[in-house]
């Protein structure tokens, strides 16, 4: 079903009173409910993207025993619209000699690319602006024009460091675009379906329903996943495309103001994709815990607005956890070097990749599902990514409470402060 | 082996004509050799088994007034003796024989001699001027030198102001200048690219001209020379006190070092004795300094390859180094705390408790680094195996320091040319031994730093122990050495510091010259680079610990 057409066709029958099968201006209707679905999408790039440059300069400031932005609002909060407007305000400065039409529309390839794979993201039970019956397909496709805008600006920027971040930014993301889909295409065999929406269907609210602890291939698969998107999203290690360290900013080098501006829109939106997929494939989507489907769709009403909210908490907690995954990754560990990228992509994921395929086909051959060794299995699963999640806490815990020993030793005073007084 | 001793065996070898003279009066006893032998003798010093001169220290041009001279400081790592030598060359046609192929390093110290006295070296593989600009007029250390009234319509003097409104900057000719590596021949079919003067990876104002295929680089070119300021020429005309504080400014990360090796010197000129805690003090100032500058290189190492986090964290460390050495001397980056004779304030006994409270809460922090970031299996992968180098190499290039040890070559002044207190305290040498990779390679070079800094905290553990009472500074009436001339190197956290001094009598040194560890460690780089990634150049910048204004002085 399509709910952007559902919605059109209600609102024509409640506003018009019209059979909207038969109403010859309905096109008008279904257009304008189109455009509202993309400036939604849009919106929530925007709110989104916004708001997660802030969290994650704060989050590195942590890890980097730093304060980070806490200056515009509240804990610094606003920081990202005083840096929006002040990129509103700068000039837009085209290099001399740069390609000056390829450098003005690169950065909305790059934004198309991203903005495009929010067409088909489930946020909720019925929040989604198209359920494509090749959803995920589609995601790996339109992603694909980011590499077109990303060799595009380093191209036409007419710096040979942008050149460099450019090509390096083709090489790099063409390449783990195999190890993502493929890892992608376990799970497209495992449910049967490439709908995001069927997808999600396909596992349920608990983690055991989850696809991520139903095969251990797909327990495979989820990291290889994750590897290859954050490649793929340029973030450390594999942020070669704009090492600053190397390259200075690589593609984007000779950006300034707005059109600089939508390269980083795009960056954290694709952080947001990237995390959002890995949820849906993998770990549930918008699946409530003990409540089923069929149960959501039937509401009417109030109840109906609430679980569509409920449903969108639940998808929106699970993508944020994955999301700090990524901002404390980037913030722990060195960037790879270009060789050793290419390296790990060729010769570990991308066989690792097909060796998932194969497994997930065999298990779902030889391995009856619900039968004994199927619930060994993701018994086994469920208890080691428990254990994963705990030992991973305990860690930074323990890290946490050696370093806070030693400042206070040192300097005499707490190291932490209530929240409402952090600096 | 004495000089008297070496001139013998050359004039056994060369004829009594090849060694002119012996100085024997001069604190550097110094052989005065015949131009015509000097490339000859060169390589014999370095061949001969009992001799063995491998390693070229410094290599300093001095205006005699009548004549112009080089004087080649030579040290034998295998036998651990060291000898002066001398050449003298006419002031209207100066030309020595080049011993860039005896010594790897000489190439960049007879370009600096070259761009700064004017002496041609014959043979020199590719002799162009080092700081200044190739169309640059005139030799700045020489004592006839009268700076040009402008360059390309810059007024240089003092009284021409200088260019503040619009209508004055349009009405200036526009400044072309030559940059040195563009008479370096163009390799056909690859990209060039300006890595500097402006780039994260080169700490500091340094331009690589990179001949690259793709990724690869084919050629690297350090063009240096954005942050001379003129130390020496600086000390010619100052008081033998006044340059102290130029001495900071000759490696701003390791203020201390330059204070050191300039005080030695002087003092040696002097004959003057530093009271025991004054040395103390010294050495404790020393070793702060030394961590904090290790802390910076093994950080921005880090960086470079891409881990922004361990940065920040030693950062937040050297603050503390900084809040310690502000208690100490006042100020946190450019001390200017030793004075000739001692130290300029005494070091108090709370500070020594926030010392030890400090040592005791970096020890676990530094396990803490190296979890984070030492036996990261992706900082280890960039940077083991990546651009080693030979001990050979190491020593031809005159690499010191930590980059020099990683090599596998044993020599840290602190313990092989003693000074100060250091021979009165424990502590291990840190010498490569290929930790992840090959020896001397770039993790070598970054481990070695930092074993160095555990070692420094022993040092300073021990320092503030024994601590004895007494005055901090002999105060010297009068600075005003005799004729005379000197070396002294101290161990800096880049390797040795040298400072030459001449003195003639007056209250001004005639001729200051200070060998830096960032110099020699910069020019091996030319040499390593081909074949070397983009990523793995920056590391090597990295772990060679170069800083800018300490190449540029």
């Amino acid at each position: 079903m399509n709910v952007v057409q559902h919605a059109a066709d209600r609102f024509m029958r409640w506003a018009f009173s019209v059979d909207p099968a038969t109403w010859p201006h309905a096109w008008i209707v279904y257009a304008g409910f189109i455009l509202l679905a993309a400036v939604l999408a849009v919106g929530f790039v925007a709110l989104f993207a916004g708001p997660v440059t802030w969290l994650e300069r704060r989050v590195a400031g942590r890890i980097m025993s730093r304060i980070g932005p806490n200056r515009v609002g509240p804990q610094g909060v606003l920081q990202w619209l005083a840096d929006g407007i002040k990129c509103f305000l700068k000039e837009d400065l085209v290099p001399e000699g740069a390609d000056r039409t390829l450098f003005r529309i690169a950065p909305y390839f790059v934004f198309g690319g991203m903005f495009g794979a929010f067409v088909v993201l489930p946020f909720g039970v019925h929040l989604v602006a198209a359920d494509l019956n090749v959803g995920l397909l589609y995601i790996l496709a339109v992603t694909s024009l980011v590499v077109v805008g990303l060799l595009m600006a380093g191209w036409a920027s007419n710096s040979k460091w942008a050149l460099f971040g450019g090509v390096r930014s083709a090489a790099q993301l063409v390449s783990y675009e195999i190890p993502s889909a493929f890892s992608l295409m376990a799970v497209i065999l495992f449910a049967g379906t490439m709908s995001m929406q069927g997808v999600v269907a396909a596992q349920g609210g608990w983690p055991w329903d989850w696809f991520l602890f139903r095969n251990p291939f797909l327990f495979a698969a989820f990291f290889l996943y994750f590897t290859a998107a954050i490649a793929e999203g340029n973030r450390t290690p594999f942020d070669l495309p704009e090492a600053e360290s190397e390259l200075v900013a690589g593609y984007n080098v000779e950006y300034s103001g707005m059109r600089y501006l939508f390269f980083m829109f795009a960056e954290w939106a694709n952080l947001w994709i990237m995390s959002a997929v890995a949820t849906v494939c993998f770990l549930g989507g918008w699946q409530i815990p003990g409540v089923s489907p069929a149960e959501v769709a039937a509401a009417e009403g109030l109840a109906f607005v609430g679980w569509q909210a409920l449903s969108f908490l639940v998808f929106a907690a699970k993508a944020s956890a994955l999301i700090l995954v990524v901002v404390q990754l980037r913030w722990t560990v060195p960037r790879l070097r270009i060789d050793q990228l290419m390296f790990t992509c060729w010769k570990y994921l991308v066989p690792l990749s097909f060796v998932c395929i194969l497994g997930v086909l065999a298990l779902m051959v030889v391995v009856r599902e619900g039968g004994t060794v199927d619930m060994i299995l993701r018994a086994a699963l469920l208890i080691f990514g428990f254990w994963a999640v705990v030992e991973y806490a305990r860690r930074i815990r323990r890290t946490y409470l050696a370093d806070k020993a030693l400042y206070e030793r040192m300097e005499g005073k707490a190291m932490w402060y209530p929240p409402y007084r952090m600096p | 082996m004495t000089p008297a001793e070496i001139a013998a065996r050359l004039r056994t070898r060369f004829g009594d004509g090849a060694v002119v003279a012996v100085q024997d009066a001069l604190l550097d006893p110094t052989l005065e050799l015949a131009p015509e032998r000097l490339h000859e003798a060169a390589r014999f010093l370095r061949d001969e088994d009992d001799l063995r001169f491998d390693f070229l220290r410094s290599l300093a041009g001095v205006d005699r007034k009548e004549a112009l001279e080089v004087v080649y400081h030579l040290l034998s790592l295998p036998h651990r003796h060291g000898v002066t030598l001398r050449v003298r060359t006419p002031r209207d046609k100066p030309s020595v024989a080049s011993v860039a192929d005896v010594w790897p390093t000489a190439e960049w110290h007879e370009r600096e001699t070259f761009d700064l006295f004017g002496i041609d070296f014959a043979g020199h593989p590719d002799l162009r001027r080092l700081f200044l600009p190739d169309d640059w007029v005139g030799y700045p250390l020489r004592k006839d030198y009268a700076p040009p009234a402008e360059y390309h319509g810059i007024v240089t003097t003092r009284e021409g102001s200088l260019p503040v409104t619009r209508a004055q900057v349009a009405g200036r000719p526009q400044v072309q200048v030559a940059m040195h590596g563009a008479k370096a021949e163009e390799l056909p079919g690859y990209m060039r690219v300006n890595m500097g003067p402006h780039h994260p990876a080169t700490h500091g104002v340094i331009n690589f001209l990179l001949e690259t295929d793709g990724e690869i680089i084919r050629k690297a070119s350090p063009d240096v020379g954005y942050l001379h300021r003129g130390i020496e020429k600086l000390a010619e005309s100052n008081l033998y006190i006044g340059t102290m504080p130029y001495t900071d400014r000759v490696d701003y990360l390791g203020a201390i070092f330059a204070n050191h090796s300039w005080a030695l010197a002087v003092e040696k000129l002097l004959g003057l004795a530093v009271p025991p805690r004054g040395e103390y003090c010294r050495a404790i100032a020393s070793e702060l300094n030394r961590i904090a500058s290790h802390l910076i290189a093994t950080g921005a190492l880090a960086m470079d390859v891409g881990a922004f986090t361990p940065f920040t964290h030693w950062i937040r460390e050297r603050e503390k180094i900084n809040d310690i050495m502000e208690r100490i001397c006042g100020a946190r980056l450019t001390y200017n705390y030793l004075r000739f004779g001692g130290v300029a304030r005494d070091i108090k006994p709370d500070v020594v408790d926030t010392i030890r409270l400090w040592l005791d809460h970096f020890e676990p922090i530094l396990r803490e680094f190296n979890r984070l970031i030492s036996d990261n299996e992706i900082f280890v992968r960039r940077l083991a195996d990546v651009a080693p180098i030979s001990a050979a190499d190491a020593v031809g290039f005159g690499l010191v320091g930590p980059n020099l040890r990683a090599s596998g070559v044993h020599w840290d002044l602190r313990r092989d040319a003693p000074y100060s207190i250091y021979p009165e305290l424990e502590f291990d040498v840190i010498v490569g031994k290929g930790f992840r990779g090959v020896v001397g390679d770039c993790y070598d070079r970054y481990w070695c730093r930092v074993l160095e800094m555990v070692e420094s905290m022993k040092i300073l553990r021990q320092a503030c122990d024994k601590l004895p009472e007494g005055e901090f500074w002999a105060k010297p009436k009068v600075v005003k050495p005799a004729a005379n001339e000197f070396y002294a190197a101290v161990e800096s956290a880049r390797g040795e510091l040298g400072a030459y001094v001449i003195a003639d009598g007056t209250d001004k040194p005639y001729r200051a010259k200070f060998r830096t560890g960032s110099y020699t460690g910069l020019s091996i780089i030319q040499h390593l680079s081909p074949g070397l990634m983009l990523a793995d150049l920056v590391a090597l910048i990295g772990s060679l610990d170069v800083v800018a204004p300490e190449v540029d002085r």
